[in-house]
């Protein structure tokens, strides 16, 4: 290859800005998100089950919406710029048809990994973006009632946007495994640090 | 050589770590910080919401749609007493005309019916069908004057309410008297409360009294929840 690549293992500057931000703004994300779920579970409403007080950020109702939507924002800003300078700068790292070939083809187990890590990680741009969308539905159900209504019902619209949560702890949880695996510690900390 | 963080950023990671684990072992230490960050937050989005609201009525549901099972019911108090044939609705404060409607006067003024989602704060939402009269149409009666930016609105119960005037003033903002098709019950608020698609739920006052038209607000009375804590202007 001619292109000049950074040497492996080092992520340029802003992916590890972003996953370093994207990191903080998740967790202040879920854990708010968690307690707003608490006023009316999903699953169940008013007889469904709670989650328990270490994992939300907020201490009642009123407080986990004032951080879930002073969040929102940044979250957004981040994810959106993430996204479109992923696509114009390194779009050919993102996962892409032959990796799922690949993932059901190939012999090599390096090649293998690097196809499913591909897959995880460009998965999780994609649970995020609907994270924000469902989100978006939900918070301006009147003005952006054309999104609302692509979710069908709210109940529909409800359960898309809580599942991102265990679908992104996942996808997560892949992430770190897979990172560790194609390039140890040095990657794992060249991610974020 | 691995080229090792340096000891600025590794130090920066150890304090993200820090406050990430915090954050997840009871981010009590931070739940006293929410509204700083709402007070960062919340002009913004309040601005964001006034826009997008601004273009134009929202899309009405069809009758068939209405989920009557879906609608819980929130009270402040106990749901109170009301004499429909003593009831009436004061509209006060900064308009040409004080007016004191009874519910016959408020039955001749032209009805409307919508059908649209209500949404609670809580994160539930149902499809109702209010029907009743435009709050323009009440609040033209009265001749506002064009100094009252805001309107409060007190409850039978206690509670109250403070509303911005364009949202006041939209076609699809009513006082309304009949849900489903049906005399409003008095746990959903009869004979008199406020029903709208841009506003969460707990900006629309059941047992609505009172119209109160005002030049501005004070900060420490902008309603009963928000005094707490939820947003004002709960846009949709």
């Amino acid at each position: 290859m001619q292109t000049p690549t950074p040497p492996r293992g080092i992520q340029p500057l802003w992916t590890r800005a972003f996953h370093a931000l994207d990191i903080a703004l998740l967790l202040v994300m879920v854990s708010s998100g968690l307690q707003i779920y608490n006023a009316n579970p999903v699953f169940g409403g008013r007889e469904g089950m709670t989650l328990p007080a270490p994992l939300l950020l907020g201490g009642w109702l009123g407080g986990g919406r004032q951080w879930h939507f002073a969040g929102m924002g940044l979250f957004a800003l981040n994810l959106g710029i993430w996204i479109a300078l992923l696509l114009r700068q390194r779009h050919r790292r993102l996962a892409a048809l032959d990796d799922v070939s690949s993932l059901r083809a190939s012999q090599s187990q390096p090649r293998r990994r690097l196809a499913s890590h591909r897959l995880v990680y460009t998965a999780m741009l994609i649970v995020l973006s609907l994270a924000l969308l469902s989100g978006l539905a939900m918070y301006k159900p009147a003005s952006f009632w054309w999104l609302s209504g692509c979710f069908g019902n709210w109940q529909t619209l409800r359960t898309v946007h809580f599942a991102t949560v265990p679908a992104m702890a996942a996808l997560t949880l892949s992430h770190g495994v897979l990172s560790w695996r194609i390039g140890g510690l040095r990657l794992l900390r060249s991610m974020v640090g | 050589m691995p080229p090792s963080p340096g000891p600025g950023r590794r130090q920066l990671l150890q304090a993200g770590l820090a406050s990430a684990g915090q954050l997840l072992l009871g981010g009590c230490a931070l739940n006293d910080l929410g509204p700083g960050v709402a007070g960062a937050s919340r002009p913004l989005n309040e601005r964001l919401e006034a826009w997008l609201q601004s273009r134009g009525p929202i899309p009405e549901f069809r009758r068939d749609q209405v989920e009557p099972q879906r609608l819980l019911v929130n009270n402040f108090q106990a749901v109170p007493q009301i004499d429909p044939a003593s009831f009436r609705l004061s509209v006060e404060g900064l308009v040409h005309r004080p007016l004191s409607l009874s519910l016959a006067d408020l039955a001749a003024l032209p009805q409307r019916e919508m059908v649209i989602r209500h949404v609670c704060v809580e994160g539930w939402a149902a499809i109702v069908a209010w029907g009743g009269v435009r709050l323009a149409d009440v609040l033209a009666l009265a001749g506002v004057s064009p100094l009252a930016g805001y309107l409060a609105f007190d409850s039978a119960d206690g509670y109250f309410e403070t509303w911005d005037r364009p949202t006041a003033l939209h076609p699809q903002t009513l006082l309304v008297s009949r849900m489903n098709g049906a005399p409003l019950p008095a746990a959903n608020g009869a004979p008199l409360r406020l029903a709208t698609p841009l506003k969460l739920g707990y900006k629309q006052s059941k047992w609505v009294t009172g119209i109160r038209l005002l030049a501005s607000l004070d900060p420490l009375r902008r309603g009963t929840w928000e005094d707490q804590g939820y947003e004002w202007f709960a846009g949709l």
